[in-house]
């Protein structure tokens, strides 16, 4: 579902990635580990074609991503669902509009929106706050709201950017473990984090990056594991 | 169905649009409709101008005034064996002051006014040379015709169209520019947002029609408020005083000359309409970031 080859990108001469190759598959459920500045969220941007790899080719779905023109990057998006570490909700809009956005922006029929939202809003345990403002939300509270909005539009592939950065540990275990669930329905999940518990408690495939290269790439891995055999 | 529901979501986007612009919508509607009323006086004036100078060269007449130790009936006689010559019409002298007393409040003096004879050309391009025969005339003190007030008028014309030109540029510039910066002011307020539509795979089209929509409204509504100004001093200032005094201004001008109102109003429109949607398109294009 998700492929890396040869991928490297540099900034201003300065490697951010180096000669990655990186095979996630269909319904697969993956870490992506490292230490700040390790490369993760550079490696998220780049399947999101937020920006293109100096090297390498970047395919999802068998979509070459390098490949792609402006007007169909926002049809990658669609298929892709994005979670952030800074929830990126809109800020006007409820719990029930940030989620439905993108479906009416696509023209989708409003009982079809109503019926889709709430599905996705019953996924994330959150049908009751469908009516909050985002700043009438916990933490934990809002990044539902963003995997409810990553998941409405049923995409193949959901990345998640350090979705527990901003939230306390039995919720980030909460959220990581509801993205684990969705990933049992059939989506592949790749979740970049630096966060030791969650890994280690979820013992999933664990692939870790260190000055932008993959120096672990293990099933069933642990954090602490791989960045200690490194180091 | 869905493109109607997409675009009724755009409408409603460019509503929040509006909303968030606060009195930067007022400042750029005023000077969009300060600006068009300029534009809209300028074109007005134009084409009416271009219409009374229609009306005279539609007319073949040319009036001689006969020198009163002339029989205007022989004249009239000699004058219509020309062969250019349609038709002479006879105003005695009599008749152009009994005229002229019921217009005017004349003293009681004796009648200076002379004889005139209205000779109609055959076609309007043997107008000025059958002017110039009737010049050579003994008979004829003066010759008198619409195409020579016409061909000055075209001049006045011609100078406030070039005029026209220079001033609509500069107007249209400078109001894109207030049209651009508000606009980019709404994006900058906007960025995050945009961002996150961006990333959850909004379409560009959707991302950017509601600033070229806003900049439209914009247009469309400085035009109407310009279009009401134009319109009452039109209606309460300019055509009572032409009523009054027209026919000291212009002896000559033909009855029933257009004001263009309606033509200059669509114009008014579309330019407004045009250069507001022009306006956000160029500016979300230029610093949307998506």
């Amino acid at each position: 579902m998700i492929r890396l080859q040869n991928v490297s990108k540099t900034y201003g001469g300065r490697p951010a990635l180096k000669d990655i190759n990186l095979h996630v598959a269909l319904g697969e459920f993956a870490f992506l580990v490292g230490p700040s500045g390790a490369g993760k969220s550079t490696l998220m941007r780049l399947l999101y074609r937020e920006e293109m790899p100096t090297a390498g080719n970047v395919f999802i779905g068998g979509v070459n991503l390098n490949k792609l023109g402006s007007r169909q990057i926002p049809l990658l998006r669609r298929r892709l669902g994005i979670v952030f570490q800074d929830y990126k909700l809109l800020p006007r809009q409820t719990a029930y509009d940030n989620v439905a956005y993108i479906l009416r922006a696509l023209g989708v029929d409003e009982k079809d929106v109503r019926k889709r939202v709430t599905s996705a809003l019953n996924v994330v345990n959150l049908e009751d706050k469908a009516s909050a403002y985002p700043d009438e939300l916990s933490g934990g509270e809002q990044q539902r709201v963003g995997i409810a909005r990553a998941i409405v539009n049923g995409p193949p592939v959901l990345l998640a950017d350090e979705p527990t950065g901003n939230l306390d540990p039995a919720t980030s275990l909460e959220i990581v473990q509801l993205l684990a669930r969705i990933s049992e329905r059939g989506t592949t999940v790749l979740i970049s984090t630096h966060d030791h518990t969650i890994v280690n408690t979820m013992r999933r495939r664990v692939i870790s990056l260190k000055q932008g290269e993959i120096i672990t790439d293990v099933d069933s891995g642990m954090y602490e594991v791989e960045m200690s055999v490194e180091s | 169905m869905r493109i109607l529901r997409i675009f009724y979501r755009v409408i409603i986007e460019t509503i929040l649009g509006v909303k968030h612009s606060g009195w930067s919508n007022w400042l750029v509607i005023s000077i969009l409709a300060i600006s068009l009323t300029i534009f809209g006086s300028i074109l007005q004036l134009t084409m009416t101008l271009k219409n009374v100078v229609n009306s005279f060269g539609s007319q073949m007449i040319v009036s001689a005034y006969l020198s009163d130790s002339y029989e205007p009936k022989v004249v009239a006689k000699d004058v219509s064996q020309y062969p250019e010559v349609k038709m002479v019409e006879v105003i005695t002298k009599d008749i152009s002051w009994q005229e002229m007393k019921k217009s005017l409040n004349v003293a009681a003096i004796k009648n200076p006014l002379p004889n005139t004879l209205h000779v109609t050309a055959k076609e309007p391009d043997q107008v000025t040379e059958l002017a110039q025969k009737l010049e050579l005339l003994p008979s004829v003190e003066a010759v008198k015709y619409p195409m020579m007030v016409a061909k000055r008028i075209n001049e006045v014309r011609h100078f406030f169209e070039i005029a026209g030109v220079f001033v609509t540029a500069a107007l249209t510039t400078a109001t894109l520019t207030v049209i651009g910066n508000t606009i980019h002011l709404v994006i900058q307020a906007r960025q995050r947002e945009i961002q996150i539509l961006s990333l959850m795979g909004v379409g560009h089209f959707y991302i950017k029609c509601p600033f070229v929509l806003q900049g439209a409204l914009y247009g469309l509504l400085s035009a109407v408020l310009a279009m009401l100004v134009l319109f009452c001093v039109h209606m309460y200032a300019i055509q009572p005083y032409l009523t009054t005094n027209m026919a000291n201004i212009l002896p000559a001008l033909p009855k029933g000359v257009g004001y263009s109102l309606v033509e200059t109003f669509l114009v008014m429109v579309i330019l407004g309409v045009a250069v507001g949607a022009g306006g956000g398109a160029w500016t979300s294009g230029k610093y949307l970031k998506i």
